[in-house]
Formats: C-alpha cells, structure tokens, sequence
C-alpha cells in the first residue's frame, strides 16, 4: 500500500525566500508524525502544499496514493493554522455544511454531529451561534469539523497554539483517538514538548530544510545529552571554579539553575564530580534530553554557545503561553 | 458539482436570512414611492405666492383692460386647468381617469401664480424714467415689471405685414414665473383685443384654430395597441436599471461575504473541502439566486402594476427573456469581478479602492443610457452594444427603445457577453486560487497580473 504521504525533493519560493527547500519525506499509513521547527522554519508552507493550497516550485508529492489531496480531499481532515468559522452560524448548521462539503449526507451529519460535540464535552452548544463560543470551544468546534468524516489522513497544524493546559490535554487525548481509530496524523508544532509527548515520528524543519527526520524512540539514543545541570547551594556562588573546569565549554543560567555544556568527548560522570567539588551543589545531574536540546545542537553543530543561547531565547519566547 | 451547489445553497441562504437583505429589498421601491409622493412637495412647498406692481404703457389704449382681466384669479386657474389638461394628456388613460380634472399633485407642481397689479401709465410716458421706476428705492408692493406694448400689437402697421408685440423690462432677480404669467397674460388680452378689433368671433375663431393631436395607434403582427410616449420613454431607462440594480445586489454582497470568510480565515478551512474554483462557482451561483430572485420579485411588481392601469399590452414579453439573457451574462461578468476583489483584499476599506474602477464602468450605461435610448442605431449605440462590459446594458436599452436593432446584433451581443463572461471567470478564478490565502498588503494591479500568470 502506498504511503499515505510522500514528498519528493519539493521545494517552494515566495520572492527571494525559499521557505521549503529540497524536502523529501515518508508518513507511513497509521503513523503519527510531528513536523516540528520554530516559526518560520516553513511547517505551514510544507501543509499548505501537502493539502493543494499551494503548490511546489519543483519537486512531487503523493497524498494517500494520489498525485494531489484534490483527488483525495474527502478522506483528508485538515485543522488550518489560521482557523476560522461562518460566526453568524449555529454550531449544528456550520458542521452539517462542513460533512455534506466532506462528501457525508444529511442524515449521516446530522447523527454524527451530536455524538462527537459530546465527545469533545461541549453536547449543548448546538443551537448556539459560533461567535458566542470561547476560543478554547471554537478550537474544539473546528477539530470536530476536521474528524466528522472519519478521515484516513488528519493533518493538524499548530493545533495546540493558543490553548490553555486543559484545553491541551482534552484535545491531545482526541488526536491519540483519532490515531487509534487507524488515522494517519501528521501534526506541525513549535512547541517542541507537544511533539515530545504524543508522537511516534518527528520531523525536524529549519529555515526550510528537513535536519531531522527520526523516530522519538531513538532519538535519545542517537543523540548524546551533553548538558549537565547544576544548582549550587549558594545561589550567588562565583561559578568561575566551574567554566574553568576542562571539557566545559560554557554555562548559561535555566530555571533557577545553570546548564553546563560540555565538549565532545567529556565523560560527563566524571564532570558532575568535578562539579560538586569545585562548588557545593543543591542539586547536580545529567540533564534529560529534549527535542528543543537536540534541534539547537543539530542547528549550531554543538560549538557556537551564542548561537545556541539565542535559539533558546527564540524558542523560549515562542512556547510562552502555550504551555506543555 | 454536489459541493458546488452545497456552497451556491449556504451563500444564498446566509445572504437572504439577512434583515438587511430585507431592508435592501425595499429600498428602491421605498425611493420611488418617496419621491412620487415627496417629489412635487419637496419642489413646491417652500414656494411664496408672488405679489407686485406692473407698469404698463400702453399706446393702443386697449390692451390693458385686458391683460387686467387676464390676470384676474379666476382667468389664471383656468390657464392652470389647460395646462393641467396638457400635462396628462400623454399619460395612460387609467392614469388620466385617476388624476381627474383636478389633481393636487400637478396643482402643487404649477403652484400659486402671481398676484400682479397693474399700473397704467399714460400712453406717452417717456419709457427712460419708467426704467427708472423700476430701481428707485420705494416702500410698499415690489415693483416687478415695466410692460411697453408695441403700437401695432392691435393692428398691424400695413395690411400683410407683422403685428407688434411688447418690451418687457425687469429689475434683478426677478422670478421666471412673473415673466410666464406676464406673457400668458398678455397673449390671452391680446389675442381677446385683435379678434375683436377685426368684428370676429372669438368662439369661431379658437374652433377654427383647435386640432387635437391624436393618440398614435402602434401596429404589431395581429395585434395593436395605443402608443404611449411617457411609457416608451421610460422603458428603456427601467431595463438597464434592473440590470444594473440585479447586479449591483448580487455582485457587492458576493464581494462581501469573501471578504468576510477571508477575514474570518473559515476559507482555508472551506478549502481543505472544496477547490477554489468550486468555492468560485458556489458563490457566483448562490449570489446568482439572491438576485434573481430580486428581479424576479421588482418585475413581478412591475407586471401588477402594468396589469393594474391595464397597460400590459404595452410591454413586449420579449425584453423580460432579454432581461434575463443580458442580466445572466452581465452579472457572471461583473461577479467575477467582485469576487476576484473580494479574494484579492483583506478588507472593506482596501476593497473600494479596486471598486472605483469598476463602479465607474457601471455608471457608464447611465451616462450613454439617455443617447442610446434616443438614437437606438446611432453610431455610438452599436459600438457600445459590442463593447463589453457595457455591450449588455446598450443592447438592453436599444431593445427597449422605439427601434429595436436587428436580430443580428442581437446575437452578436450575446456571443460578446458569453466571451468575456468566459474570460472574467478565468481571470478571476486565478485571483481567487491565490488571492484567498494572501494577507498583508493588498496587491496592486501588477500584482493581481503576476498572480494571474503564476496560477
């Protein structure tokens, strides 16, 4: 059976930005992949041509066996970045045109409709109209109109922005039963735990390039933390006993902690003592590998720290108010 | 097509089950009736009956006791009545039947004459200080005229040759209504005065003079019915303003409603649905229905009142199928325009700016309407029936008009309407693929083309 999406070499340009550049990809049927990468990184662009909003300046691609989503639109979930409803429409009249556009009947939308608003725990909003709901329902609205159809592929872009913690989880829990339903899902996210916690397969996108394109399993194995954390007893400790230790190639203030990076070849349970003698530490460890921590290294090749740390910042302020 | 029509259904439904829809609906009758009603009020109500002196000089010596008479209330109501008489003379007989003989609306429109006195001077007073007179500062009644009657006005100075009339001297601004009710006047006391210097009688004289002029009869293929000019006239001006109105609705409430899911951004979510030739399609089409339905409902109006004042034998059910044919065409033209605007902007505001173009062109078929109507195969009239976007509403006037073109260029019409309707669809089609999912700023012309040729 043919993957359900294929991307050959595509690349598209907008004036003199390339905003994807030579991506090839493979989404097996039934996988559940993030595209992940900052703003920017051309996560939106590679959906938009996926779903034939756009198209390639070169390169081919495949959506569930097809040379185009057009030939496959009514077995596609899609939920836009940008979303939106008719917000004059009652809830119940937006679904119903959204199934009936999806190729399902009248009768079928009007089952269907009541079962799943009262699965995603908004059953009595039916009647209302779409402009009096709050963000957080419209967001849950708009999932509905992307899974009324039970599609065989559900693409999800950002779906997770602008949510509060609750409104997270409830629609992360949705995403993983439209998985299990046997739905291929390839969901985009900035927020890098998001892609953490519920894919099987992440893709990584920076300034248009895939730099990874891994399992989430392996991840940790194929990448070497290299980051110990420290929090010394004295929180205004002069830490200089510290960056002068060897295989320290710098440290930079987290969390009311410190990160400390090291060299390629430093054995870092080593370094973790030399670290508690040369300040008394509250707290000393390896740091737990994040994909945030892998796609900065994949980016800055581990070496240049000012790069790094900036990266850090841009991400930092990009997951700030959409909590994990 | 099923999605196709699920689009056309929801557009037509959400523009319908507007209130404002409703409102729009009863606009233009709501003008009309207003106007018809508001119209001769508006013109007359601040009107001021007139009071002043006239001086007269008089060397015939018999005028004057006339024109007294001819000014009197009684002899001006009577000219009002004739003129009355004159006005509705064109109009349909059920409309003549209505007005009566005396109709408030057309005595409103006449107003009050002026209430003029006259001041006879001696037949040789010099007309130097008269003028004078005229200007000096005084107190009491305006002085409003200097009226110096020719010497021949009675009887002519040689046997063939040409009788005199009279000089008429006014200060500034005088109303033009004291110079009509002046000459009146004067034409009634002068004519009374020659017919009797030559022992005529006066009754003989205007029976000798009176010809009726006659209704025409129009001639048709197995039928025939009265002309009517006021009726002719207007027809041509009715047709094109449907068209345009019908265009008007469907066309600015298609631009709206993208504009809103554009902004709104449901589009991206329509189009995981639809392509956005289909969403094109639907739209154009439902739009399509709403104002259809609007014709349908003001030439249904129309026809009633017809029927009503029994003049539906007037009207050639032909031009309604004609009206539908150029309406269709026109409005596939200009919607797509509309849409391609609407797809191409991010809101109202930047929306006029592409608009101007496009209303100037709809104001064009008023602008040529009145020369078209009145030379249907001038020229000017054929070309602008082949010229689109404006060949519709040329071909529609000249079809209603007293010569209607021949069938060739009818046709002709049609196939020139058909292209471009063809064209504008592809054109804005192409819009529409990329504009929907572009916001920022909105694109320039050139852009618009780069956007043609990328799509």
């Amino acid at each position: 059976m043919a993957p359900a999406l294929e991307l050959r070499q595509v690349r598209k340009v907008f004036g003199t930005t390339t905003a994807v550049d030579d991506l090839s990809l493979i989404v097996p049927r039934g996988a559940l992949y993030g595209v992940i990468g900052p703003n920017g990184a051309g996560k939106t662009t590679c959906i938009r041509m996926i779903m034939s909003l756009l198209f390639p300046d070169a390169g081919e691609l495949t959506v569930l066996g097809r040379p185009s989503a057009l030939e496959a639109k009514d077995r596609i979930g899609y939920l836009p970045e940008e979303r939106g409803v008719y917000r004059k429409m009652k809830v119940l009249a937006f679904l119903t045109f959204m199934a009936r556009l999806k190729g399902l009947t009248q009768e079928e939308a009007r089952d269907r409709v009541p079962a799943l608003l009262a699965r995603v725990g908004l059953p009595e909003v039916e009647r209302k109209r779409c402009e009096d709901l709050s963000k957080g329902m419209l967001q849950r609205i708009q999932f509905v109109a992307a899974v009324i159809h039970a599609p065989d592929l559900l693409i999800l872009d950002e779906p997770f922005s602008g949510l509060d913690p609750v409104s997270v989880r409830v629609l992360r829990d949705h995403v993983l039963e439209e998985h299990r339903r046997g739905a291929t899902i390839l969901l985009s996210t900035h927020i890098m735990a998001h892609a953490e916690q519920i894919c099987q397969h992440v893709v990584m996108l920076h300034q248009g390039r895939k730099v990874l394109d891994e399992p989430v399993a392996g991840l940790r194995r194929q990448f070497d933390s290299r980051t110990v954390l420290f929090e010394p007893m004295d929180p205004d400790a002069d830490l200089t006993p510290v960056s002068t230790l060897p295989g320290v190639v710098g440290i930079e203030a987290a969390e009311g902690a410190y990160r400390i990076a090291l060299a390629a070849g430093t054995d870092p349970a080593a370094l973790i003592a030399q670290v508690a003698r040369a300040v008394p530490a509250a707290r000393v460890e390896l740091a737990r590998l994040r994909l945030e921590d892998i796609f900065i290294g994949i980016v800055t090749g581990g070496q240049r720290l000012g790069e790094a740390a900036r990266l850090r910042a841009t991400l930092a302020t990009e997951a700030e108010g959409a909590p994990a | 097509m099923r999605k196709v029509g699920l689009i056309a259904v929801r557009e037509f439904m959400g523009a319908v089950s507007n209130r404002g829809f409703v409102i729009g609906l009863l606009v233009m009758p709501l003008i009309a009736t207003l106007f018809a009603f508001l119209g001769p009020r508006l013109m007359t109500a601040g009107r001021v009956q007139i009071h002043g002196q006239v001086a007269v000089i008089d060397p015939t010596g018999l005028v004057a006791a006339e024109l007294r008479v001819a000014l009197e209330p009684a002899a001006i109501a009577r000219r009002q009545s004739e003129t009355r008489v004159r006005a509705l003379a064109n109009a349909p007989s059920a409309l003549r039947s209505v007005a009566g003989t005396s109709n408030p609306a057309i005595d409103r429109m006449l107003g009050d004459a002026p209430a003029l006195e006259i001041l006879e001077r001696p037949p040789t007073s010099d007309v130097q200080q008269e003028k004078a007179w005229l200007t000096a500062p005084a107190e009491g009644p305006r002085r409003l005229a200097l009226l110096v009657v020719h010497p021949t006005a009675v009887s002519p100075a040689d046997v063939g040759s040409e009788y005199g009339t009279y000089d008429l001297y006014v200060p500034v601004n005088l109303d033009e209504q004291v110079e009509t009710t002046v000459y009146e006047s004067f034409r009634e006391a002068v004519l009374a005065t020659r017919i009797r210097a030559r022992n005529l009688d006066r009754r003989q004289v205007e029976a000798v003079m009176r010809v009726p002029r006659p209704a025409s009869v129009t001639v048709t293929l197995g039928d025939e019915r009265q002309t009517n000019v006021g009726f002719n006239r207007a027809l041509p001006f009715v047709f094109a303003g449907l068209l345009v109105f019908g265009i008007m609705i469907g066309g600015q409430t298609l631009m709206t409603s993208t504009i809103e899911e554009k902004s709104s951004r449901v589009v991206e979510v329509l189009l995981s649905a639809v392509s956005p030739l289909e969403l094109m399609a639907g739209k154009i089409l439902g739009e399509m229905a709403v104002s259809m339905l609007v014709l349908a409902l003001y030439v249904a109006a129309g026809l009633f009142l017809l029927l009503s004042f029994a003049l539906i034998g007037l009207l050639d059910p032909m031009l309604v199928l004609y009206l539908l044919i150029f309406f269709l065409i026109s409005y596939l033209v200009f919607a797509a325009v509309f849409g391609a605007v609407g797809a191409a902007v991010n809101d109202m505001r930047e929306a006029q700016a592409l608009m101007t173009p496009v209303l100037l062109v709809l104001i064009l078929p008023w602008m040529f309407g009145p020369v078209i109507a009145r030379n249907p195969n001038a020229p000017l009239s054929v070309v602008l029936s082949f010229l689109p976007p404006v060949n519709t509403f040329a071909m529609m006037t000249r079809l209603a008009s007293n010569s209607p073109p021949p069938a060739w260029q009818v046709w002709l019409t049609v196939a020139i309407g058909v292209l471009s309707a063809m064209a504008a669809a592809w054109f804005a089609a192409k819009v529409f693929k990329i504009g929907l999912l572009v916001h920022g700023k909105p694109p320039s012309f050139r852009t618009l083309v780069r956007w043609v040729r990328e799509a």
